[in-house]
């Protein structure tokens, strides 16, 4: 392969740097106006009364919607695991059709101005009075009310092997610890925002949006149109981390802005905006607890949860996965459980379960291994499955041991002094620590087209979603190798729903799925491209077999017999030969989905396959005030095969940036009292920035998995995953100290 | 929201005379902050920006007058060798961009007890300079500070210029943040030694309703340090520094720390400066 592998520039990299790409707060119409949301300031109760006089009064505003005068849209459809696209309601409330308030920051108001200065201001103006009623929205307090949480077909929230609990009271050595962490948001640098106007009975929107043709199912459905008369654009995402997968209320607003206008309308939220109309991850109560042999064998695992959900909505996520998969544990217990809460719906953010739930693992076993005077990297090793442990499912590729070898080799680890507070340079506490990453792989449909034409360019039409990691850029090369062709000669048109139906830019899924689907189509438009030129008459090609025939250098050869892409289309006198993969009628659609959730199921049921890792940590730890700093990072992936060298490293390396905020300073607060986000801005919610960050290694092992397309498996959220664990880890060696409640804050350390 | 934008300091007065409510508005870092998290709207405006005076410092009898609109950026560059701690808490403030529109005037406008240059100001014996069209005043730092964003300017009264002194001996800033940069402080602190009069300035910064100075701790480390002789200050004389500047703080419980952190932190941070300012003096 020539390209696949390689370090390649990302393509859209020069119009990101330059300011051409467009975004969708920047699409330029004509009379355009801009809106700005009101947001409800109790927890739950009735709207009694909206005074909007003094805005609707302010010059250049020209609409104040509310639920009293908001055209009747229809309600959200119910979650349904046979249609994914039902998924991307993000909450089951009908805005501005109802009185009601569910959470503290629903928008009760828009309010459409010629300038977007107007709208805010107009938005200030509005008074709002409500009967108030009972609200759970102190997490905490909550922790009683949790039940357990409903299996899925992509995700059991439950599983046993054994008798686990028995195991713990007889194990000669036991753990049983519990861990917190704390609400965080996703924080991309794009809020969310909307650009939508109406042509006639057709909705045209632009949305930043991980998900264009589950947006544009959803916005059929509310407004009640026919799913062809609405169009998503959506070719770049200023980043999303699971924030853009589902529809916010922000962007049914918009849509419905411009109805009531009859204006093109763009909304973009502001920080807090994003904040009180998206949700972010569950905080997290959990329960890890092992029992060991004095060798270190795990004779139990038990790994339970507390996540909360939003009453109208909420992701329910897989906290308790990784203890399905890392540890060969005799007898293991995983159960996770939910609590219903009065606030915003959260929703998923990278690696949804398994970034928390694998700090609380990770540090476990960490301790375990201190408690046992093991190495901690040996106990794993005395714990490696041969199978999936929970159910004995063989593992479709794992290299997990091999990540903690080499990581071991190059961060040093060999030469550090087990004990704790052992290493230091003058007021510095110096400590290392590791974890284990690990994150499943999916695949799931993708519909596109591959186009060949006679002036030897390749087209790729897919609806694909491009939110910073450089996936047209993957696709190219993969395309370009698949057909030998230059990869200058290919081009990508994604994010669109124009373009056919591809696949959720989520659970690390998108590279692979759209992989198999691609390589299918390329496969299909070689055979259609020989057959035709097998047939036309005068073509070097003629009466050779397929198997006699390379493709090499653009074009089909035999040795030197043979010609290039564009001699066999114009010889044949077609401007162009395409391949399709997936249907486009109805029928087909409800065909192909039934097709590929069976071979999801079949090899759900064969394999087990995931992304791992090992991630490597060095902090410094000011002996006196806490002040953390992390000084060295490692991490070595084993992730299938590698498409980009160059994007993967950095898309692994965002995920380890955005744990370390996890692990040292991200926490999105909730007043108690009334579920209100205190903290709704970047200036006192706090991600990391540069000097917080060291130079970060990141290595892979580039060992195809053999399930996957191309040996692909999904790199977006394996990075974040094992940060926290591994930060903790080594907050303890510099400190002796355990932090078990994430954020690990200064004043923890005290 | 009306925007007053006088180009002359006798224009800047006399707008401020006429319109006492108008906030003053200079590189912006504190004031559009507050006004683009809704935390209230200025009836209007004063834009100080086009106002060239205040973008100088000029330096009479070993005192430093910097001009209201003077960048914490040029303050460290062209100002740095002669007032280090206020340079040093300078450099904390921000990022570049805050610390190219960003001013000390500013942070003393907005009297935020979290303000990096507070602590500094205090530990050196500022003064503001104060105007109005009724003429100007110099008010000592220590009376400058009355409450939460709460300062002793009279409401026509606008800043001009903040003068210090230049440093006599060895001045330290430390701050404690919840990350490396671009961090509103959970508690900082400045000390500058004055060995002309063997005296000891403190600052205290975000563990009290308002920056101030620890005068027990000034006074006793002042009477106990070994001002001839240069000999190391005993431990125990460092710790109850600590102890004292620590007792000076009314710190509160809040998003970025804890009151008993800050307590803590602040004795760390007493000890710690003590420790660099007084080896620069012994010159090791």
């Amino acid at each position: 392969m020539r390209y696949v592998g390689q370090p390649i520039d990302r393509l859209d990299g020069v119009a990101k740097t330059t300011g051409a790409a467009r975004f969708s707060a920047e699409y330029p119409y004509p009379n355009l106006a801009y809106a700005a949301l009101v947001h409800a300031t109790i927890a739950r109760g009735r709207i009694t009364r909206i005074d909007t006089g003094t805005a609707r009064k302010t010059p250049g505003v020209l609409a104040v919607i509310t639920h009293g005068n908001a055209p009747e849209m229809k309600p959200a459809p119910k979650p349904n695991q046979f249609d994914m696209s039902t998924l991307a309601a993000a909450t089951s409330v009908n805005y501005l059709n109802t009185d009601e308030v569910y959470w503290n920051g629903q928008p009760v108001a828009v309010v459409v101005a010629e300038t977007l200065d107007v709208a805010r201001e107009a938005a200030y103006l509005i008074e709002v009075e409500y009967a108030e009623y009972p609200a759970a929205v102190d997490f905490a307090a909550e922790e009683g009310n949790a039940r357990p949480q409903k299996s899925t077909m992509l995700s059991e929230a439950d599983g046993r092997k054994g008798d686990a609990e028995a195991a713990l009271a007889d194990a000669p050595f036991a753990l049983d610890l519990r861990y917190t962490t704390a609400q965080v948001n996703h924080n991309a640098i794009e809020p969310h925002s909307t650009t939508a106007y109406w042509d006639g009975d057709h909705l045209i929107l632009h949305e930043g949006s991980q998900n264009v043709a589950w947006v544009r199912d959803h916005l059929a459905i509310r407004f009640d149109l026919p799913k062809q008369n609405v169009r998503v654009i959506s070719p770049f995402v200023g980043g999303a981390f699971g924030g853009k997968s589902f529809v916010w209320p922000g962007t049914v607003l918009t849509a419905l802005a411009a109805k009531v206008t009859g204006r093109p309308v763009r909304m973009m939220l502001t920080r807090e905006g994003v904040f009180r109309t998206v949700g972010g991850r569950t905080p997290s109560i959990q329960r890890v607890a092992i029992g060991a042999q004095l060798d270190g064998s795990m004779t139990a695992l038990i790994h339970t949860s507390v996540c909360q959900v939003g009453r109208t909505g909420g992701w329910s996520e897989q906290v308790t996965s990784v203890s399905r998969h890392l540890y060969d544990a005799a007898n293991i217990q995983v159960q996770q459980n939910l609590v219903g809460m009065d606030l915003l719906a959260n929703t998923i953010m990278r690696a949804p379960g398994e970034s928390i739930g694998s700090f609380a693992l990770e540090a476990t076993v960490d301790e375990l291994a201190y408690e046992l005077g093991l190495d901690p990297i040996e106990l794993r090793a005395r714990n490696e499955p041969a199978r999936n442990p929970l159910d004995g499912k063989a593992f479709s590729h794992r290299l997990l041991m091999e990540c903690f070898e080499e990581g071991a080799k190059e961060f040093g680890w060999a030469g550090r002094p087990q004990e704790p507070g052992s290493m230091r340079d003058g007021r510095w506490l110096i400590g290392m620590g590791v974890a284990a990453a690990y994150h499943p792989a999916w695949r799931f449909p993708a519909n596109l087209t591959v186009r060949l034409s006679d002036d030897g360019t390749v087209l790729i039409r897919c609806g694909l979603h491009e939110m910073g990691m450089g996936s047209a850029t993957a696709v190219s090369q993969i395309a370009a190798d698949a057909l030998c062709v230059p990869m200058a000669a290919v081009t990508v048109a994604y994010g669109d729903t124009a373009l056919p139906d591809t696949t959720t830019a989520g659970a690390s899924s998108q590279t692979a799925s759209v992989t198999a689907s691609l390589l299918a189509a390329c496969a299909k438009l070689d055979r259609a491209v020989f057959t035709l030129a097998r047939k036309t008459p005068g073509s070097p090609l003629r009466g050779l077999r397929r198997a006699d025939v390379t493709a090499r250098d653009g074009g089909l050869y035999n040795g030197s017999r043979g010609e290039s892409y564009h001699d066999i289309l114009r010889r044949a006198g077609r401007a162009s030969v395409e391949a399709r993969v997936g249907a486009d009628t109805r029928l087909g659609e409800i065909a192909d989905q039934v097709r590929s959730m069976s071979k999801f199921l079949l090899d759900r049921r064969r394999w087990v396959k995931a992304a791992c890792g090992a991630q490597f940590c060095e902090v410094l730890v000011d002996s006196d005030t806490g002040e953390t700093r992390i000084s060295r990072w490692l991490g070595v992936f084993d992730v299938g095969r590698v498409v980009n060298a160059k994007t993967a490293a950095s898309q692994l390396r965002g995920g380890i940036v955005m744990g370390i905020g996890l692990a040292l300073t991200e926490e999105t607060l909730v007043d108690p009292r009334n579920g209100r986000i205190v903290n709704a801005s970047l200036s006192e919610y706090h991600v990391p920035v540069h000097a917080d960050i060291p130079v970060i290694d990141v290595r892979y092992l580039d060992d195809p998995d053999p399930t996957m397309p191309l040996g692909v498996v999904g790199i977006g959220e394996v990075g974040v995953t094992g940060v926290a664990g591994a930060v903790a880890n080594a907050v303890f060696h510099a400190t002796g100290k355990r932090i078990r409640d994430l954020p690990i804050t200064l004043d923890k350390l005290l | 929201m009306d925007f007053l934008r006088p180009t002359t300091w006798a224009d800047a007065l006399a707008a401020k005379a006429e319109r006492p409510e108008a906030t003053p508005i200079q590189g912006g870092t504190d004031v559009m902050v507050e006004i683009n998290l809704d935390k209230g709207r200025p009836a209007a405006l004063l834009d100080l920006n086009p106002v060239a005076e205040l973008r100088d410092w000029s330096s009479e009898d070993g005192w430093l007058r910097i001009g209201a609109g003077v960048s914490y950026t040029r303050l460290i560059d062209e100002l740095g060798d002669r007032l280090p701690g206020l340079a040093q808490a300078s450099r904390t403030v921000g990022s570049p961009q805050i610390r190219n529109r960003g001013t000390v005037a500013g942070n003393l406008g907005a009297a935020s007890p979290a303000g990096d240059s507070h602590p500094p100001l205090l530990a050196s014996d500022a003064l503001v300079e104060a105007e109005s069209v009724r003429g100007s005043r110099l008010i000592p730092i220590g009376e400058f500070y009355l409450g939460v964003k709460r300062n002793a300017l009279e409401p026509d009264e606008l800043i001009r210029a903040v003068r210090v002194p230049y440093a006599d001996g060895p001045q330290y800033f430390s701050k404690i943040g919840t990350r490396n940069a671009m961090v509103i402080a959970v508690c900082s602190f400045a000390v500058a030694l004055h060995p002309s009069r063997r005296g000891v300035g403190t600052g205290i910064g975000s563990a009290a309703p308002t920056p101030r100075r620890a005068p027990e701790a000034e006074e006793f480390l002042a009477g106990e340090l070994d001002w001839d002789g240069r000999t190391a200050v005993p431990d125990e004389t460092a710790r109850r520094f600590g102890e004292l500047v620590a007792r000076a703080a009314s710190p509160i419980d809040d998003v970025r720390g804890t009151r008993d952190y800050r307590v803590h932190a602040l004795a760390v941070m007493a000890r710690r400066t003590l420790g660099w300012a007084w080896t620069e003096y012994r010159g090791i």
